[in-house]
């Protein structure tokens, strides 16, 4: 061979043109574009989710301090090369002209504010506007408009300044960040801030430094800050600020990632089967060419060659399809999704890249690697048999593989060890239950009708190769159905986090003497109004005896903590107690309950006694139980509560919380004019716009089912497509011999509905195993044995593997036979 | 050219172990055509595969121009074939991916031959398809197919031509034209030809004749 690069090139152009790389190119292909479009797509969605998430915060990270922050923060963020953007908020009193004023969440913003997100403000054009108000310019609430009775242009007095109403607050990203301040909102330019006065040493003001940028400018910004914070300091990130949007963000992540991972897993199924059937077929020409003089290196050289030019250009079609796919995919939810679409990086590619040289590395060579060692003889002795089998030492080698690929792209252990496991018990009780049921169907079919005797006859005489077969179908099926059935938990328990009319105001500041007022307000507008608990503020000073450190206390370790108690004598819905045990109803003993990060901060455990200050009181109480609360479910939660009997003691102000429709909104000022001495905590906004993040992520997810189904069944086709060859040369010979159409469509179609139903439940074992695995542990999800999948799965397996078999051996029976055996 | 000394080939079945061929005593001389006739199972193909160097004996040695390939291994073996051995088989053992041009092409490629599109072609209007050169296999009638296997047999110009029934899957009329090209070529060429047969008309035409019977061969003088 003068130069095996042409003549490689030579061997696959021809080997294309004669039609020889269908299949195992489709399937490369097929790996590639899937892996680009899902990873593309994930980091795209992730990357706007994020985005969006973040102006939660109107920020990427936030530095929350009662302190003004170090000049050398700021400092910082600018080397960095970050973002930069400050707020300061405090409560103050907001007077009008006519005399009206109004206790006001004030906000003092600049320059960059908000860094992500961005305000709408009704400032009487056609178009809301979203700028920071201009120096001596102030945005109201409506709430605190019609609670001031201003209008735009008017003047209101904030501390000693007198600033103008230029605009209507209709929503602000951080709107629901730290409910510090329960009044409306006022959002002045902290140009005048000195100007009113009010923050002055030891004033209760929140300073706010907003960071945004890169994660990996973030990551070291955040290294580098977070040893110096001090008391009263903090870092807040998403995740951390708001629990329920980290962790549906969390979740949808992870399936994205388990979706691409199977997407790896279905390609690498399909290249298998394709270049098990791409060996089988080219097994005659590499007899023929060694007959010819072609040395096993020759022939290994050649195939090795044109496969890798084969790789090249399946990364090469793949990467453009792979794009075109992932951004029809996002056009699909365009209007769902904020703009910044076009960053996919260069992850997805390489990715794709690194997929194609593992599928034929490991998937795709070794068949014909061995194609090398195909005996001469075959020219002479059609029989002469080849090793070309699939040999567990591919298998094992592929699947380990397979492993590292997965664990590289879904950086998950857990995960990758769940779908390998479900796919290793599909594989194994495969090969074992697929031999046995196959002899056992030859001896049904023994006693059966001449079709039945047909059908299981030949899957039995290929009885390897049917196994391999039923062992492809069920893997394909089993990655489906783990996917269905994650997919159908994670949106039933997103669907539960907020369900409709979840509570979306909070009333606080109820004296007892307005409770009966408070609830004849609700009742005469039909106003359902949740349960109204008491509350009091107040602190844990000691445990066993031994006094905390103040909050402000340099000191580390344990402090004390201020928070709202409250009393009930039943144990709080969706709260989980990990320690110790609930107190019976009326007890008059003086015991509490801790929330359990509470109590690890306070360092409490069950049995220890708590010295609690409310007001000017002090007592003593032991700590009875331990909970759990699930911070998601945006329903009022307690860290401290007591007995009914216990709080009745001291002087108590009760809370409670309500649902308003949108178009309801004006209540909350009827309410106010009612009782003014009422707090409400407004999160309806919030609630809507989590809402909107997990309809999102849904819909999403929706689609990258679809995807992978699709992949699936293109897996199942190869398979499928595998075996049609042997079957064509039979049912040509069968139908020479005089054999009618419907015996032998019906022989085929028995023949691959027995192997579906088998892939079947071979499917629903490994789906329940690996559902088990990943739902409890990676998802956080609670596992139930999906009985209905398993008729469905068999059922379906039928049918599916029974139509495609079918379908693809029409060919037989409308074909002449002679015409077949010729081609053959 | 071709001698054979005390060649034997046993296979293990199942039950017993089969002898297939026993102590072949035979030789060919340079330019000569021999055919190997007997009847189905006698082992007739198999003496033919050791032969060429497609398989290996129990026992015995096979030299083929002056060397013993029963001492070369199967690579070393492949690189002989491709310089001094050509084949024509019965069922043609085309390539279906590729055109008839290029299954003559082929062989030559792999002796790293310079002009093999020229040599092909010309091969080919040898064997009168020259107006096929671009047609696939399966296009092709079976007398077709097996003039573009001898084209593809000639091309490389071996030094000794096996033909495992030739005419055994075509009728009489087209065998006999496959026939009257081959031994055209092979005078022509000078090649040595050794042939398989049932067909005692066409193992008339060769020089020397023998017979196969249970594994052992004999001369029909």
């Amino acid at each position: 061979m003068k130069s095996p690069i042409a003549a490689s090139f030579r061997l696959l152009l021809r080997d294309w043109r004669g039609g020889e790389l269908g299949v195992l190119f489709s399937a490369l292909l097929l790996a590639v574009t899937v892996v680009v479009a899902i990873s593309g797509f994930v980091n795209r969605l992730q990357f706007n989710l994020e985005r969006e998430s973040a102006s939660f915060l109107a920020a990427d990270l936030v530095v929350s301090s009662a302190k003004p922050v170090p000049l050398e923060w700021r400092a910082k963020v600018d080397t960095e090369g970050l973002q930069r953007g400050e707020t300061i908020t405090f409560s103050s009193m907001v007077i009008s002209d006519n005399d009206e004023m109004f206790l006001a969440s004030v906000k003092a913003v600049g320059g960059g504010y908000p860094l992500r997100g961005s305000l709408s403000v009704d400032v009487g054009s056609a178009q809301p506007s979203s700028r920071i108000p201009a120096p001596g310019g102030v945005f109201l609430a409506p709430r605190l408009v019609q609670q001031l009775r201003v209008a735009v242009g008017d003047a209101v007095y904030v501390g000693d300044a007198t600033l103008t109403v230029t605009g209507t607050l209709l929503s602000e990203p951080d709107s629901t960040s730290g409910f510090f301040g329960y009044g409306p909102r006022l959002v002045m330019n902290s140009a005048d801030l000195d100007a009113t006065g009010i923050v002055q040493p030891g004033s209760r003001v929140t300073y706010r430094l907003l960071v945004a940028g890169s994660s990996n400018q973030l990551e070291a910004f955040r290294d580098w800050v977070d040893p110096q914070l001090t008391q009263g300091q903090r870092l807040l990130s998403v995740d951390e600020s708001q629990p329920g949007i980290g962790a549906t963000l969390e979740r949808a992540r992870g399936f994205l990632l388990l979706a691409g991972s199977l997407g790896v897993m279905l390609a690498a199924a399909a290249i298998l089967v394709a270049a098990r059937r791409f060996g089988e077929r080219h097994t005659d020409q590499v007899a023929v060419m060694k007959s010819l003089g072609a040395t096993k290196r020759t022939i290994q050289q050649l195939y090795a060659l044109s496969l890798t030019w084969l790789g090249l250009l399946s990364i090469v079609l793949g990467s453009g399809i792979g794009w075109l796919a992932q951004s029809a995919m996002f056009n699909a939810l365009a209007d769902q999704l904020p703009g910044e679409i076009n960053r996919i990086g260069v992850t997805p590619y390489l990715t794709g890249a690194v997929t194609a040289l593992v599928c034929v590395g490991f998937f795709a060579w070794p068949p014909l690697a061995r194609l090398g060692g195909v005996s001469p003889l075959r020219v002479i002795r059609r029989e002469t048999t080849i090793a070309n089998s699939t040999r567990a030492l591919d298998l094992l080698l592929g699947a380990a593989s397979l492993g590292l690929l997965m664990l590289w792209y879904s950086r998950d252990l857990q995960l990758t060890a769940a779908l390998l496991g479900a796919v290793a018990i599909t594989v194994g009780l495969g090969f074992f239950v697929a031999h046995g049921l196959l002899g056992g169907t030859r001896q049904i079919g023994s006693n059966a009708g001449s079709v039945w005797r047909l059908a299981l006859a030949g899957m039995q005489r290929r009885g390897n190769s049917s196994a391999f077969q039923v062992v492809i179908f069920g893997i394909a099926i089993m990655l489906l159905l783990v996917l269905t059935a994650v997919r159908t938990s994670l949106l039933d328990q997103w669907r539960l986090q907020i369900p409709e009319g979840t509570p979306n105001h909070f009333v606080l500041n109820v004296s007892p003497s307005d409770e009966a007022r408070l609830l004849t307000f609700f009742s005469e507008r039909e106003i359902e109004v949740g349960e109204l608990y008491p509350a009091a503020r107040g602190r844990v000073m000691a445990v066993n005896g031994a006094p905390l450190p103040d909050r402000d206390s340099a000191e580390g370790g344990a402090r004390q903590r201020e928070a709202n108690f409250t009393s009930t004598d039943t144990a709080p819905e969706g709260n989980e107690i990990v320690e110790g045990a609930w107190w019976r109803a009326g007890t008059d003993d003086a015991l509490v309950s801790l929330e359990d990060g509470f109590a690890q901060d306070i360092g409490a455990r069950v049995g220890d006694q708590l010295t609690i200050r409310i007001a000017a009181d002090e007592f003593s109480v032991e700590v009875a139980s331990i909970r759990k609360v699930n911070w998601e479910s945006m329903q009022p939660n307690f860290f401290v509560i007591f007995p009914d009997q216990l709080l009745l003691k001291f002087p108590n102000m009760l809370f409670t919380s309500f649902y308003l429709e949108p178009d309801e909104k004006r209540r909350v000022g009827e309410l106010l004019d009612v009782i003014p001495t009422l707090t409400i905590i407004e999160l309806d906004v919030a609630i809507a716009e989590i809402k909107t993040i997990i309809d999102q992520v849904s819909q999403a997810i929706e689609l990258v089912l679809i995807v992978i189904l699709v992949a699936g069944a293109l897996v199942l086709i190869a398979g499928v497509s595998a075996s049609v060859d042997e079957r064509l040369h039979e049912s040509a010979i069968l139908r020479a011999l005089g054999a009618g159409r419907g015996t032998l469509l019906g022989a085929v179609a028995i023949e691959f509905a027995a192997m579906g139903s088998l892939a079947g439940v071979l499917a629903i074992l490994g789906s329940e195993a690996a559902g088990w695995a990943l739902q409890t542990q990676m998802l956080e999800l609670d596992y139930q044995v999906q009985w209905v999948l398993w008729p469905m799965g068999i059922g379906l397996g039928a049918i599916i593997i029974g139509g495609l078999g079918t379908f693809a051996c029409r060919r037989v029976v409308s074909a002449p036979p002679l015409k077949v055996l010729r081609e053959l | 050219m071709i001698k054979t000394s005390q060649l034997s080939k046993r296979v293990s079945t199942a039950e017993s172990e089969l002898e297939i061929l026993r102590g072949i005593e035979l030789e060919i001389k340079q330019g000569e055509t021999a055919a190997i006739v007997g009847a189905s199972g006698s082992g007739k193909s198999t003496l033919l595969g050791l032969l060429a160097g497609l398989d290996t004996p129990s026992a015995g040695a096979i030299l083929l121009d002056g060397t013993n390939i029963v001492n070369l291994d199967e690579d070393q073996r492949a690189t002989l074939r491709s310089q001094k051995v050509g084949f024509v088989f019965q069922s043609f053992q085309l390539l279906p991916a590729l055109t008839a041009l290029e299954n003559v092409m082929l062989p030559l490629e792999l002796a790293g031959i310079a002009h093999a599109r020229e040599k092909s072609e010309e091969f080919l209007s040898r064997v009168g398809l020259d107006e096929r050169l671009h047609h696939y296999p399966r296009t092709l009638s079976g007398g077709e197919q097996q003039r573009v296997a001898i084209a593809r047999a000639f091309a490389s110009q071996p030094v000794i031509l096996f033909a495992d029934e030739p005419t055994g899957n075509l009728d009489t009329a087209t065998g006999a034209n496959v026939i009257e090209l081959l031994f055209g070529l092979n005078e022509e060429e000078g090649t040595t030809l050794v042939l398989v047969t049932h067909d005692n008309s066409l193992a008339d035409r060769c020089q020397r004749k023998f017979t196969m019977t249970a594994g052992q061969l004999e001369e029909a003088l």
